[in-house]
């Protein structure tokens, strides 16, 4: 931290000669900005996972040194930084750390490298934040942050000046010491906008005479509905605005306030869905106000997903972030110009005569064959486009072959992919690094191909799919435990917002209805569907605290409450119960986090109890153990973890008890792990917490055959079936003896 | 406490403070991340911006001959013009600034021979060698180095090391200068600090020439707006609000403002002063909206726009919707006068006038809030435009007036032949 020391010393006294006086506040001079590089989305799959580059040992793609308009998307927002003056940034990234900083460190924004606009850029690694509400918690406990400072994402593309906002936002503060954030919005019109997020849009309830903030909300498509839960108070303000019509690219200038109210609410993760909506809602107890600054003119927007950055990416061809067009040449090295017909070419670019380019952006070396058609698309460098190809809408990054009559249509073609003679890609496919698509290969819509799956493993070819010279299977999304999740995430993930793909009335009420606040009327309704899809996401399903970060808060608080009651070391299960549905209603928890939270808790226990060193018991005494040494626990699975008489719900828990059972392979091995789950279900049957028909619609139920691990494990289970569907045989056979 | 604080944006006057305080490499990195960004625009701006960068170099930077010094403006220069090709008054200041090193190191040396024993010979500037500057010649020793002949003097050798093939980079060195071992004690040093301290005043006069401009541009107003005129000026520069004003101090005539739509809202506040000079000296403003223009064509007697730059061949590039007005008065035949200093003029000659259009935010002409417009509809707003040029028949500089012929000669005043052809926005050394 010396270093930063230096670098603000250095800032502030640089401050002083530009000599500003006034009844500001101490350190006025230097603006800070922290930049989040990693918002924990994986919205950008399959190219967020490997490049597989041999030389360069990357390990992932970062969302934001993804090329727009053949730029990485983080020059952008550095520039947008610069462009208002900012002195010193302070970047938090996550998992991708290491690409990210060594593209910053070999890149123009170093402070060393004299050409940069910053005197302090510093890295800030958290190694196991889950969330950004996670980085800004470790911020505020670092105290770097002098006075007022900027919050920005790593996908930002703006061009706006922040002048005004920030002379309002000053004058707010100085006014009243409570008034801790202005958000900067966009104003987009009422009517459809290709830039506004579709997938979750922002309601801001707006006080238009202070530009105060009343209330946020998030609705998505799935929302039967629409509507949106106020709290009365709201309507005791003169004026109130529901405003639809924003695009919100988070840009938020924030006082150190701000932070202190993250620390305070420790299970905030998302800077609007939780914090600001949380916030504006504890408004009487907190005393905080959050103002907007709605602009009219400028353009912001982050590349939060692929529509977005297909709208972006065509906003920024069309001029409307200007300067940052193409041929500002942000890069170094950069040589666009822009040419007749829109179209921004690089030196050392062929386009043959015939050739029709419209609106599109052609990197360097990049040769297009005669009677080819480009339009409306982005093509990076050292591509080899062959004659009679169609390009429409597509963004094509580097080195990229696409032989002679080929077709793409509204897709995107990562790096180092061939597309074969006559092959055809169909809207809104995806094409990850390295595909070969085969000769005269169709690719339907919304197809998307990759060599790796969202495990970073190789996925076999499939050469009905690539033709039989191809490479690349099509890749499966990571499974989402809920619907309403599920199809959020499906509709994020595609480049074409298009709902005609879900069916929208059947699913989304049912999906909704069993969402388990609908009756807690004080929480905002519309908040929920949000929240299960962050959560399911984040957590990911392993067991030892230690080496998942991406556990959520709330599954990680059950989890060890419950085994601290399992161990005996504390309370009974009355108590734990109450105390469980508090931490479930304190988190939103779904009642799928839940299943999960109780199942693993009572799989480790008998784990630990397996692998006690004094006492190995084998897998049924430690089943048994763990399920009836304490008196009540039982009953708590019965009540709490099932929660129900209906197959579907144990159905459910039984499949949390085995994927518990699968993470916990990482402490014993697969068989063991096997015989475990079968002694819980048969013991939990005993215990009359699981019932037959439950456990033969569990074994029928495909999404436990799924992967490696999770037959194997299932598979000692086949005696305890085959003894069930005996039973029920026998008590069949017994009815009918009794008739 | 709202008030004005200087803000946060960045601006030429920001970055003229703060040159001082920070080294020159940043700060030429600072230029040109501020012309990429539009952040410093408009060709004074980024005249004046250019110039004092420049200054810093030369002031600043170590450099021990004429050569480096060159060399570094050079690919400073490239840099710059990189940035914002479309300014072309950035090109212009670095091949002035070379132009006047060059001038100044030969005077120099015109010095410095007259002091050494032998008398020297008339100087003849060394032509054929483009990338040298021009030098006295004597009785000449020609030495073939490298591909290029060059003439050797005594004193050449000393100022001039680049003259060595890269192995005798240090010129002092007795054994690699044939029997040249002098008594002159260190004169480099003196000779690097005279040069320096020429240069700097040169490029200070250009400054002042730049800041200048207006009020010389202004002198000739009485000779081309007489009394009863009716003279139409699209959205007017500065410079041409001066010119009209200097006008209405001793005539009285009529001026059509012609404003462009999309900016008519704040057109009131920004010509406020001119409107009120005009009137206060008896002269009369009708503010016309663009779209009404050729109707009162008919009645115009003079086009006076501003000029964001004047190519060799006469063609001008001006604010976008300028080049309709000069196509309507050739029409009607009226007389276009262009306005701008010399350091507009620019002698590059490969430009292709379609390049030089920059293209800007569609957003004056469609609200970025109009979803379906914006998705759905290609909107291009052009920041400039250019004007052949034929449809122009006056240039008035701050040297005088000017007709398309006479462009050449100025710029041959302006310019080096050998700065003419340097390539500025060759794609070498990004």
């Amino acid at each position: 931290m010396s270093q930063s020391k230096g670098g603000r010393g250095g800032a502030a006294s640089k401050g002083k000669k530009g000599g500003k006086p006034g009844g500001e506040e101490k350190r006025e001079a230097a603006l800070q900005a922290v930049l989040i590089a990693d918002d924990f989305q994986t919205r950008f799959l399959p190219f967020s996972l490997d490049k597989p580059r041999p030389l360069a040992n990357g390990s992932a793609l970062p969302q934001c040194l993804l090329p727009l308009a053949n730029t990485p998307l983080i020059e952008y927002t550095l520039e947008f930084l610069a462009m208002n003056d900012v002195k010193e940034v302070f970047i938090y990234c996550g998992a991708h750390y290491e690409q990210i900083e060594r593209y910053i460190q070999n890149s123009r924004w170093l402070p060393i490298a004299q050409s940069s606009p910053f005197s302090v850029l510093e890295f800030i690694r958290v190694a196991d934040a889950r969330s950004e509400g996670d980085f800004l918690r470790d911020l505020d406990g670092r105290g770097i942050i002098g006075g007022d400072f900027l919050l920005v994402h790593g996908d930002l593309i703006s061009n706006l000046s922040l002048e005004g906002a920030l002379a309002a936002h000053r004058a707010r503060r100085e006014a009243n010491r409570d008034s801790c954030m202005t958000m900067v919005l966009r104003e987009a019109g009422a009517a459809e906008h290709h830039t506004k997020a579709r997938t979750k849009a922002p309601i801001f309830i707006v006080d238009p005479r202070k530009n105060r903030c009343l209330h946020y909300e998030e609705i998505n498509p799935f929302h039967a509905d629409r509507y949106v839960d106020l709290d009365p108070t709201i309507l005791e303000h003169a004026e109130a605005e529901a405003r639809t019509d924003l695009v919100d690219a988070q840009i938020d200038i924030c006082t150190p306030d701000v932070l202190a109210l993250w620390s305070e609410s420790f299970d905030y993760e998302l800077p609007r869905a939780n914090f600001l909506h949380g916030v504006l809602k504890d408004w009487e107890l907190n005393g905080k106000m959050i103002h907007t600054d709605i602009v009219a003119e400028g353009y912001s927007a982050r590349a939060t997903n692929l529509q977005m950055y297909d709208a972006i990416s065509h906003d920024v061809l069309g001029g409307w972030a200007y300067p940052f067009t193409p041929d500002c040449n942000l890069l170094k090295g950069q040589t666009y110009h822009l040419r007749n017909n829109n179209v921004y070419q690089e030196d050392d670019v062929f386009v043959e005569d015939d050739a029709e380019a419209i609106d599109a952006a052609l990197g360097r070396d990049t040769h297009v064959g005669s009677k080819s058609i480009i339009q409306n698309s982005i093509i990076g460098r050292n591509c080899k486009i062959g004659s009679n190809v169609r390009i429409v809408d597509s963004f094509i990054w580097d080195d990229v072959e696409i032989d002679d009559g080929a077709v793409i249509e509204h897709a995107i073609i990562a790096d180092t992919t061939r597309v074969g003679k006559g092959a055809a890609v169909r809207e809104g496919s995806l094409v990850s690094f390295g595909v070969r698509v085969g000769e005269n290969s169709d690719i339907g819509a919304s197809t998307v191909l990759s060599l790796l799956s969202h495990n970073r493993s190789p996925l076999e070819s499939q050469p009905k799919v690539v033709g039989t010279q191809g490479k690349g299977a099509i890749f499966q999304y990571p499974e989402e435990d809920e619907a309403v999740a599920e199809e959020l995430e499906r509709l994020e993930n595609s480049l074409i917002y298009n709902l005609d793909q879900f069916d929208i009335d059947s699913s989304s009420v049912s999906s909704l209805g069993d969402d388990d606040f609908s009756d807690d009327d004080s929480e905002a309704a519309s908040a929920t569907p949000s929240q299960p899809t962050v959560r399911s996401r984040l957590s990911s399903f392993a067991s030892d605290d230690s080496g998942a970060p991406n556990f959520s808060s709330f599954h990680a608080d059950a989890v060890h409450g419950l085994l601290e009651v399992l161990r005996g070391s504390v309370g009974d299960f009355d108590s734990e119960k109450l105390e469980f549905t508090s931490l479930r209603l304190a988190n939103n928890a779904s009642d799928v986090a839940m299943r999960k939270a109780v199942a693993t808790a009572f799989v480790r226990r008998a784990v630990e109890l397996m692998n006690a060193e004094s006492s190995g018991l084998d897998a049924v005494k430690a089943a048994k153990e763990a399920l009836t040494s304490r008196a009540g626990a039982s009953s708590f699975v019965a009540d709490v973890g099932v929660g129900g008489d209906s197959v579907s719900e144990q159905l459910e828990f039984a499949l949390a008890v085995q994927r518990a059972c699968v993470s916990s392979t990482k402490v014993i091995e697969a068989a063991k792990a096997g015989n475990l789950l079968a002694a819980m279900l048969q013991q939990m049957y005993d215990l009359d917490v699981l019932e037959e028909d439950g456990l033969l619609a569990w074994w029928e139920d495909a999404r436990g055959k799924e992967g490696e691990v999770m037959p194997a494990v299932r598979a000692k289970c086949q005696p305890l079936i085959e003894w069930l569907e005996n039973a029920e045989e026998e008590s069949d056979e017994d009815d009918e003896d009794s008739d | 406490m709202a008030t004005q604080k200087g803000g946060y944006t960045p601006s030429l006057e920001k970055f003229l403070d703060s040159l001082k305080s920070r080294p020159v490499q940043a700060s030429v990195e600072l230029l040109i991340s501020l012309l990429k960004r539009r952040q410093i625009k408009g060709s004074e701006a980024c005249a004046t911006a250019t110039a004092h960068i420049l200054l810093q170099v030369v002031a600043r930077d170590k450099w021990t001959n004429v050569d480096q010094l060159l060399g570094r403006i050079q690919l400073i220069g490239r840099k710059l013009v990189a940035a914002q090709p479309h300014e072309l008054a950035i090109g212009n200041i670095v091949r002035r600034v070379l132009g006047l090193i060059r001038d100044e190191a030969s005077e120099e040396r015109n010095d410095a021979t007259t002091d050494s024993p032998r008398p020297a010979s008339p100087s003849v500037p060394a032509l054929g060698h483009p990338s040298s500057p021009p030098k006295p010649v004597r009785p000449p020793t020609l030495t073939l180095i490298g591909s290029f002949a060059r003439t050797q003097s005594m004193f050449n050798l000393l100022s001039d090391p680049n003259v060595f093939p890269p192995s005798g980079s240090n010129p002092s060195t007795p054994g690699q200068v044939s029997g040249a071992s002098t008594p002159i004690l260190n004169p480099q040093a003196t000779n690097v600090s005279a040069l320096r301290s020429e240069v700097i005043d040169g490029i200070q006069e250009i400054m002042d020439e730049i800041k200048m401009v207006d009020e010389q541009v202004q002198t000739y107003a009485d000779i081309f707006i007489h009394p009863g005129d009716y003279i139409l000026v699209y959205s007017p520069s500065r410079t041409v609000q001066k010119f009209l004003i200097r006008a209405a101090s001793k005539r009285k005539f009529t001026v059509f403002l012609v404003v462009d739509p999309s900016s008519a809202t704040s057109s009131e506040a920004q010509y406020a002063s001119l409107l009120k000079s005009m009137a206060s000296s008896g002269s009369s403003v009708i503010t016309v909206l663009n779209a009404g223009l050729m109707a009162y064509m008919s009645r115009v007697d003079k086009v006076i726009l501003g000029a964001r730059a004047i190519t060799a061949q006469g063609g001008v590039i001006v604010d976008s919707g300028a080049a309709a007005i000069a196509r309507a008065a050739r029409e009607r035949r009226r007389t276009v006068i262009v306005l701008g200093g010399v350091y507009k003029l620019s002698p590059e000659s490969k430009l292709l006038s379609e390049s030089q259009v920059e293209w800007g935010d569609p957003s004056k002409y469609v609200s970025f809030a109009d979803g379906s417009l914006v998705s759905h509809v290609r909107v291009k707003n052009a920041v400039s435009e250019f004007l052949p040029a034929d449809q122009v028949d006056t240039y008035i500089t701050n040297l005088g007036a000017h007709a398309q012929e006479n462009l050449h000669t100025i710029i041959a005043d302006h310019y080096k032949e050998e700065d003419i052809n340097f390539d500025l926005s060759g794609k070498a050394q990004r």
